[in-house]
């Protein structure tokens, strides 16, 4: 259980620093840090287990059938990266409370920040790959709003959307992949699956759930060609790029190849594929990182360089590589943190990042410029650094490595990267912080609050520590770490500062002194840099992306250019294509029901339906008697239910048929009055060989339908509506008690479309439209009287009977016809009618209820009535009812489902009131009435 | 006798019908339509009611009363947008 | 049930019905929309009162209780049928333009409130409502 709350806690506890925002920053961020905190002790109980070599497990059903499990599992990998999410995590909330300005919603992107935070530990803890899959959406999603967190810049948006769409079209990969896996393995556990490695490499689906799955990995991890997103996402506030950017999302990549390494490397493929597309992205990135001027963005392609490091290194497929793999993940996360806080605080206190702008900072920031210095010094892999002994173990492992028979071409490319890695890293440090002192930077500079710089200082002293002491700070987890990803004992290594004269050392210290050259000769490199004609990923990517979007509007413009006439035709078209193909590839019996004789009244409301039809078909230029015809169409079939035994039906129908009235009504006072005149030509005979067509394949279908005899399911519900929904009503029953959850759906759908409605109407009211709008008059020549007296009393003497009307409907409804839908129309014709006699700011004078609180109270309503079910131990939505002796009024049945009943009641009054309401103001605030 | 009553109330409001369908179909006015459309509602709420009367039950009264109601409520409105063209000011 | 009852509840049907094929007979025969007016209005909805008091009948017949619900209807239709009959009448009134002429004036000095300007409507009580609201 405890697994699942270390997951669970940060999900659910999103909502309290967005819910503490109300009483301060403070507040908030000790909201969002206590959740974190609280998660962290959660994983730290379990480090003592994971330790003695076993691995907590946590695993409840969700939904078997496609084995989906919520499963989940803590072993030495899941443990580290849980580690690294919360701890950076922590230190990162506590440098945004500092970092956002007052003015920014900090409440909303804590809120943000947890659900990052747990979509990425659901990543690192999951143990079903399917639920992993789930969790690896979450974090794009999540990822999605912080980076676009300032939504009103535009380059938060393209960043946020660029990266949405590059990390989230990764995942669906990545599913298709996991889904092969599950399949080839066996299993979604990936306990079971990382057993069966032999199995998995030697499926003929080896290379597609290779690819698959690396195309999920390369994204999220930005490896090239899909690193162009990360730059971009470099829009997001300093803080989410210092825990989605350096430590968290773009390890998710990483974590997965370390994750699934038993049983997909060892490969050729495996190895010239990773390896080979790591060290493509650790040089060209760190070539691109030289030239790039603003500091996030020099820190985001050395990221991009780094995890190409990971890559490279998961890519080998020696044991020992994985090992420095693990340990680079540890020292990465720890330095870039820090620097990306580190380059926030420059941003923030001197008002650029621009490096050509800065310089010169570190007598006016000191405690700054020695963080930085020293994050920096770790970066480039200087002694006594973290960073230099991770560094080491790699350049170990790449004079190991062999490709394409090529001893030197390996150590080659990583030494031209290394090359470059320390010119972009002593750029880095040495144009912001050394150098003269300038005096035009934009803002003041001078070292910030304890709260900014504290969180960077002790990510840096972990840093020394892990340096200075890696067997005591670091040794442990790396070896449980390693472990797991090798699901084996990992090769015994000692983490140590001095090795001796090793041929990596050599390559450092060579490096270190080419890129120091380098760099004295950074201006004429550079303008032969800017003069290069270089391919534009982000332009590739926008250019393919517009082709798409294209695409997808010629498409569209092409079926759909905004006639309904066409868009019927098209649709009546293929539907009747495909029931013909359908119905030709089929045999036909004749039913053996037997046909029933009709009667005389019911043989007139045929005639009355099919000639109104006509009369509809005929006349509906003038749209005024096209509507009355509908309304006669809609009349017959009430009183067609009524026959047919479905009382309730007829009222529905009813009560629609007027509110739909009405509605019309409202919107036609906007539309000319008489449709547009056609010609008769071959397009009309067209339409009517077409429409007869569907008309009589709909009734033959119908025929069929009724002349078979078919087990239908409405006997179960008639036998057992009054035993266990306790109603005598079945339609009823089944709407509120039955199908309760189907009408639980259903009103919330009604709210939704109201609300919609709503901000419909009022943006046209407010926005560009309403010049136009505002000055629209209908050029007819109108009665004087706005609201003649004789339907003002009528309808307000109507009023009290109406809603005693709806009173009566309402509580009889779960044993005789009636219910809260039907109610809730009644009560909203007898208040529209109100407007209609008394005029809109009459009646909405006298309102005294917010139309949105009724839809929101009706949902809660309904909710809690389901909720309370489940309190009580049952499914959600089990209705309860109890027959109860009252004094005077008798035996009154108390059923849980009246209380269901009722917000369905609300909200539908709402979600009515407040459409009707909306679109006449419209018309109110326009056109020739007026006021 | 009231099984004869009714069946000759059935036969009677049908032809009523098919008369108020002639009136809709052939207006002249829009305003003819609206009448007949009215009637024909007003003929139905009999027919429900003689149907209850016949099957002697009283299930079908509440259709009766909503119709009654709304009836009113939409030949109202159908005046009210050719008077007003906005029904809600 | 005894047979003075029926006879009543048979009577009340075959009168109702009646009414109501005359009222549509009206509405399909008489010549212009005002006097087709007076059919529906005045004849269906006593026919359809004969309907409902025989449904009462009945049902006081059988379980010696008075429906609220035939109440109820019959007070809808015989409240809403005369506003009906008015607003058709103004509405066709209004639309009708040629008719101005021919129509006989109220008084001398004042014309049909359909046909007037807005602004020459003084005393109705309506505006007022809507001047209070504003």
């Amino acid at each position: 259980m405890s697994i699942a709350l270390i997951v669970l806690l940060p999900l659910l506890g999103a909502v309290f620093p967005a819910l503490m925002m109300r009483l301060g920053k403070n507040e908030s961020a000790i909201a969002a840090s206590s959740v974190t905190i609280l998660s962290l002790v959660l994983l730290l109980t379990n480090i003592f287990a994971i330790s003695q070599s076993t691995v907590p497990q946590a695993s409840w059903p969700w939904v078997p059938q496609i084995d989906l499990n919520a499963s989940f599992f803590v072993d030495g990998l899941g443990l580290l990266f849980a580690v690294m999410i919360l701890g950076i995590g922590l230190l990162v909330t506590v440098y945004a409370r500092f970092y956002l300005s007052p003015q920014e919603a900090l409440g909303r992107f804590f809120a943000y920040l947890l659900l990052f935070q747990g979509a990425m530990l659901g990543v690192v803890l999951s143990n079903n790959i399917l639920l992993l899959i789930v969790f690896w959406e979450l974090t794009s999603l999540s990822s999605f709003l912080l980076i676009g967190f300032k939504s009103d810049s535009q380059e938060g948006r393209q960043g946020a959307r660029m990266a949405l769409a590059v990390t989230a079209g990764g995942g669906l990969a990545l599913l298709a992949g996991m889904l092969l896996l599950g399949q080839v393995a066996g299993s979604f556990e990936l306990t079971e699956i990382l057993k069966e490695g032999e199995k998995i490499r030697s499926s003929p689906y080896y290379l597609s759930i290779l690819a698959l799955v690396l195309i999920g990995c390369f994204t999220k991890s930005a490896q090239f060609p899909f690193h162009f997103w990360l730059p971009h996402a470099m829009a997001a506030p300093t803080p989410v790029s210092a825990y989605l950017h350096s430590a968290t999302m773009v390890k998710a990549g990483i974590f997965l190849m370390l994750r699934l390494w038993p049983v997909l490397a060892g490969t050729q493929t495996w190895f010239y594929v990773v390896a080979g597309t790591g060290v493509i992205t650790m040089l060209i990135a760190a070539v691109i990182a030289l030239f790039r001027d603003d500091l996030k963005s020099i820190l985001a392609y050395s990221t991009i360089s780094h995890l190409g490091i990971m890559t490279m290194l998961v890519g080998f497929g020696s044991e020992m590589a994985v090992v420095a793999c693990v340990f680079h993940v540890i020292n990465h996360a720890i330095f870039k943190a820090a620097l990306f806080m580190n380059a926030g605080i420059v941003d923030h206190e001197t008002g650029t990042r621009d490096i050509s702008r800065l310089g010169g900072l570190a007598s006016l920031m000191p405690i700054s410029a020695i963080t930085a210095t020293l994050a920096a010094a770790s970066m480039v892999g200087v002694p006594p650094m973290n960073g230099f002994l991770s560094k080491e173990m790699m350049l170990e492992e790449v004079t190991h490595a062999t490709a394409i028979g090529v001893a030197w071409l390996l150590p080659g490319l990583v030494m031209l990267a290394s090359v470059f890695s320390v010119a972009y890293s002593l750029r880095f440090l040495l144009y912001t912080y050394f150098g003269p002192v300038r005096n035009d930077y934009p803002a003041k500079p001078h070292d910030p609050s304890r709260g900014l710089w504290l969180p960077p200082a002790c990510l840096v002293v972990l840093a020394i520590l892990i340096g200075l002491f890696p067997e005591a700070w670091a040794g442990s987890i790396t070896r449980l770490a390693s472990d797991a990803a090798l699901q084996s004992k990992s090769p015994k290594f000692h983490l140590s500062l001095w090795h001796g004269w090793t041929p990596a050392l050599m390559m450092s210290i060579f490096a270190f002194g080419c890129g120091a050259t380098a760099l004295s000769l950074y201006v004429p490199v550079r303008s032969i840099w800017n003069k290069a004609l270089l391919p534009d990923a982000k332009g590739l990517y926008d250019l393919s992306l517009n082709a798409c979007v294209r695409l997808a509007r010629i498409t569209t413009d092409r079926s759909f250019n905004g006639s309904l006439h066409r868009m019927l035709f098209l649709f009546v078209l293929a539907a009747s294509a495909l029931g013909g193909v359908v119905f030709a590839r089929s045999s036909y019996e004749r039913g053996e029901r037997e046909l029933l004789p009709i009667n005389t009244s019911m043989f007139v409301g045929w005639v009355l339906v099919i000639v109104a039809c006509f009369v509809l078909a005929w006349k509906h230029q003038s749209r005024l008697i096209a509507l009355l015809t509908v309304n006669i169409v809609g009349l017959i079939s009430s009183i067609a239910f009524i026959y047919l035994s479905a009382p309730d039906l007829a009222l529905t129908q009813i009560a629609v048929e007027v509110v739909t009235l009405i509605l019309m009504l409202l919107a036609l006072h906007f539309l000319p009055k008489e449709a547009i005149n056609e010609v008769i030509s071959w397009r009309q005979y067209r339409d009517i060989v077409l429409s007869v067509a569907v008309g009589a394949s709909v009734g033959f279908l119908c025929w069929a339908m009724m002349t078979h005899d078919f087990q239908s399911i409405s006997s179960y519900y008639i036998q057992h509506s009054k035993p266990l929904g306790g109603g005598a009503n079945v339609v009823n029953v089944i709407l509120v008690d039955f199908r309760g959850f189907d009408t639980f759906g259903e009103i919330t759908v009604i709210g939704i479309a109201a609300m919609a409605i709503y901000a419909m109407l009022d943006g046209m009211l407010t926005g560009p439209l309403s010049a136009t709008l505002l000055k629209w008059t209908s050029g007819l020549r109108f009665s004087p009287n706005r609201h003649p007296m004789m339907m003002v009393v009528v309808t307000r003497v109507m009023l009290p009977l109406a809603i005693l009307v709806a009173c009566y409907i309402f509580l009889r409804g779960h044993n005789l016809p009636g219910g809260g839908f039907i109610a809730a129309l009644v009560v909203s014709i007898a208040l529209i009618m109100q407007y209609m006699a008394s005029g809109f700011a009459w009646a909405d004078e006298r309102v005294h209820f917010d139309y949105h609180a009724l839809i929101g109270g009706g949902g809660l309503i309904a909710a809690i009535t389901g909720i309370g079910s489940i309190v009580l131990g049952k499914p959600f939505l089990t209705s309860g009812f109890k027959y109860v002796d009252f004094p005077f009024i008798g035996k009154v049945e108390l059923a849980s489902v009246s209380a269901f009943d009722l917000g369905v009641f609300l909200t539908v009054v709402g979600g009515v009131m407040l459409a009707l309401a909306n679109l006449s103001n419209l018309g109110r605030m326009t056109g020739d009435g007026k006021q | 006798m009231i099984g004869y009553a009714v069946l000759f109330g059935f036969a009677a409001i049908s032809i009523a019908l098919l008369m108020n369908l002639w009136r809709l179909a052939m207006g002249p006015t829009v305003l003819d339509r609206v009448l007949a459309g009215d009637t024909m509602v007003v003929n139905m709420i009999a027919l429900i009611i003689l149907y209850g009367v016949q099957r002697n039950t009283t299930l079908y009264f509440e259709s009766a009363l909503l119709l009654a109601m709304f009836s009113f409520i939409s030949t109202i409105a159908y005046c009210r947008f050719l008077l007003r063209g906005d029904i809600i000011e | 049930m005894n047979s003075f009852f029926e006879a009543l509840i048979a009577l009340h049907i075959v009168v109702g019905a009646f009414f109501i094929f005359v009222g549509s007979f009206g509405l399909l025969k008489l010549p212009s929309f005002m006097s087709r007016l007076h059919a529906p209005s005045k004849s269906t909805t006593l026919g359809v009162g004969g309907c409902l008091v025989a449904s009462m009948l009945q049902l006081w017949a059988a379980a010696g209780t008075i429906s609220v619900h035939e109440t109820l209807i019959t007070f809808f239709l015989f409240m809403t049928a005369p506003v009906t009959a008015h607003f058709l009448a103004l509405a066709y009134l209004h639309t009708q333009r040629s008719i101005d002429e021919s129509l006989p004036k109220p008084s001398p000095n004042s014309n049909w409130s359909t046909l007037l300007n807005e602004e020459s409507m003084t005393h109705s009580n309506s505006v007022r409502i809507s001047e209070k609201s504003k």
